[in-house]
């Protein structure tokens, strides 16, 4: 998982990234770049993730990073750098997708977000009970936005619910919620991948 | 049974988080005697586990080449006469080590782009108010208007150089391989071709009267980026192609009209 460095690392880490920070305040290319190729490929599948598109999650990187550049010398390193550059670029996905989102709805009213979770076996039920990528993809691109952030941060990219709340600006105990709903939501999605789907009292 | 009751609990379980001891056991006893919430957990479970082992891809280089053709970076040791010119300067730095696979001419075409805001920002801006006095920021007096007119030509001049010569190379390569491509793809990226090369014979033809033009210059490398990033995209596209790769090929045709 990233970012979960043993604690008498952390310090050095953090050291190591205020040098780097302050080199590219600076203007040094090399250090920028050197901050581009350790976040970006997580960045990236973040955002392909987050928008479903590559291409926009090709923009979206560029956007990152040039915004990340400009608002560098605002970084304080109370935040781990990784931290505080996923801060900026789920702001700028949730932008993008609620923006996308906002033009699909004026086009098909009365879509409901907040359906209720134990629904629709999907197409791809199987007996077998392995969770197929492909399967799992589809499912998250599904997902509402806030409920696909929250998954995605904690789920995939290994952030504990307290920085994901300060990611979103949300409290720990709704990232909590938010992600329990986007799993629960992918079940179903899922076809609750062979098992019976619990009785709702 | 109230299976609702014991949501949380399963989110928790999932997230592997700390559970007070009385409350673990309320949970397990509810989890021995409920078949659908153990495979609710379960699921649950495999879910999170699955999501941790989702592939990362990385991101087409192309994305770098468009964030540093846009970084404001400033030149650390402006370009003055009778010191190296920029080029010079960062060629001959070796503080590009750029570990892409794609080889010399992308490197050489990246560091071309990067090495334009760098000639913008400091010797046409120099130029721009090249009638003033330098200031303290700018530096002790080391040129008079007419050697940075000169410097600042030849400067461009060989910028230009470098990017006609990654073009030809590019070419080569797409000349090579045309074969590869669907004979109207291959005509509507002619066309394209063309449109940019008139946009360069035209800034071109503005710079001949006005060399410091700003715009001009900019249009011009403007054109050359347009059309390096173009035929980087049939190179990419070419070789998806022979590989069969359709659904990556689709991608870049993709890009390629959005652009």
């Amino acid at each position: 998982m990233p970012y979960q460095m043993p604690s008498n690392r952390v310090e050095d880490g953090r050291a190591a990234e205020s040098r780097l920070v302050a080199k590219c305040i600076a203007g040094d290319a090399d250090a920028f770049k050197e901050m581009y190729d350790t976040h970006a490929t997580r960045l990236y599948n973040l955002a392909c993730r987050m928008t479903g598109s590559t291409t926009e999650a090709e923009d979206l990187l560029q956007e990152i990073f040039l915004q990340a550049f400009r608002k560098l010398s605002s970084y304080k390193g109370e935040a781990a750098l990784g931290t505080w550059l996923y801060r900026l670029a789920m702001n700028l996905c949730l932008d993008r997708v609620r923006s996308k989102q906002g033009r699909m709805d004026r086009v098909t009213v009365g879509l409901d977000d907040e359906r209720g979770e134990a629904v629709m076996p999907g197409p791809g039920r199987r007996p077998d009970t392995v969770v197929q990528r492909l399967d799992l993809e589809r499912a998250v691109e599904q997902l509402p936005a806030s409920y696909k952030a929250a998954f995605l941060l904690h789920d995939v990219e290994g952030f504990e619910h307290h920085e994901i709340g300060e990611m979103l600006g949300i409290a720990e105990g709704t990232s909590k919620s938010l992600v329990h709903k986007a799993r629960l939501r992918i079940r179903a999605l899922l076809g609750a991948l062979g098992s019976t789907t619990p009785a709702r009292a | 049974m109230n299976c609702e009751h014991y949501q949380e609990a399963i989110g928790e379980l999932v997230d592997g988080a700390r559970m007070d001891e009385a409350r673990r056991i309320e949970v397990e006893a509810h989890l021995r005697d409920c078949a659908p919430c153990r495979a609710l957990l379960a699921d649950l479970r495999q879910i999170r586990a699955a999501a941790a082992r989702l592939p990362m891809a990385p991101p087409p280089e192309r994305v770098w080449a468009q964030i540093s053709a846009q970084l404001p970076i400033q030149a650390s040791r402006p370009a003055t006469p009778g010191k190296p010119g920029l080029l010079a300067v960062i060629f001959g730095s070796g503080r590009l080590r750029l570990a892409w696979g794609a080889g010399a001419l992308v490197l050489a075409v990246l560091v071309l782009v990067l090495a334009l805001p760098r000639l913008r920002s400091t010797d046409t801006r120099q130029v721009a108010s090249g009638t003033a006095a330098p200031t303290a920021a700018t530096g002790p007096v080391h040129a008079t208007d007419t050697q940075l007119v000169q410097s600042v030509e030849s400067e461009l001049r060989l910028a230009e150089q470098h990017y006609e010569k990654a073009i030809a190379g590019l070419e080569q390569i797409a000349k090579a391989g045309q074969g590869t491509l669907d004979p109207q793809l291959a005509g509507t990226l002619q066309k394209n071709l063309a449109v940019i090369d008139q946009a360069i014979h035209d800034s071109r033809v503005a710079l001949q009267t006005q060399p410091t033009n700003e715009l001009a210059q900019e249009s011009l490398f403007e054109a050359f980026r347009r059309k390096v990033g173009l035929l980087q995209e049939t190179v990419s596209l070419m070789n998806e192609m022979r590989k069969g790769n359709q659904a990556e090929a689709a991608k870049i045709i993709g890009n390629m009209n959005k652009s």
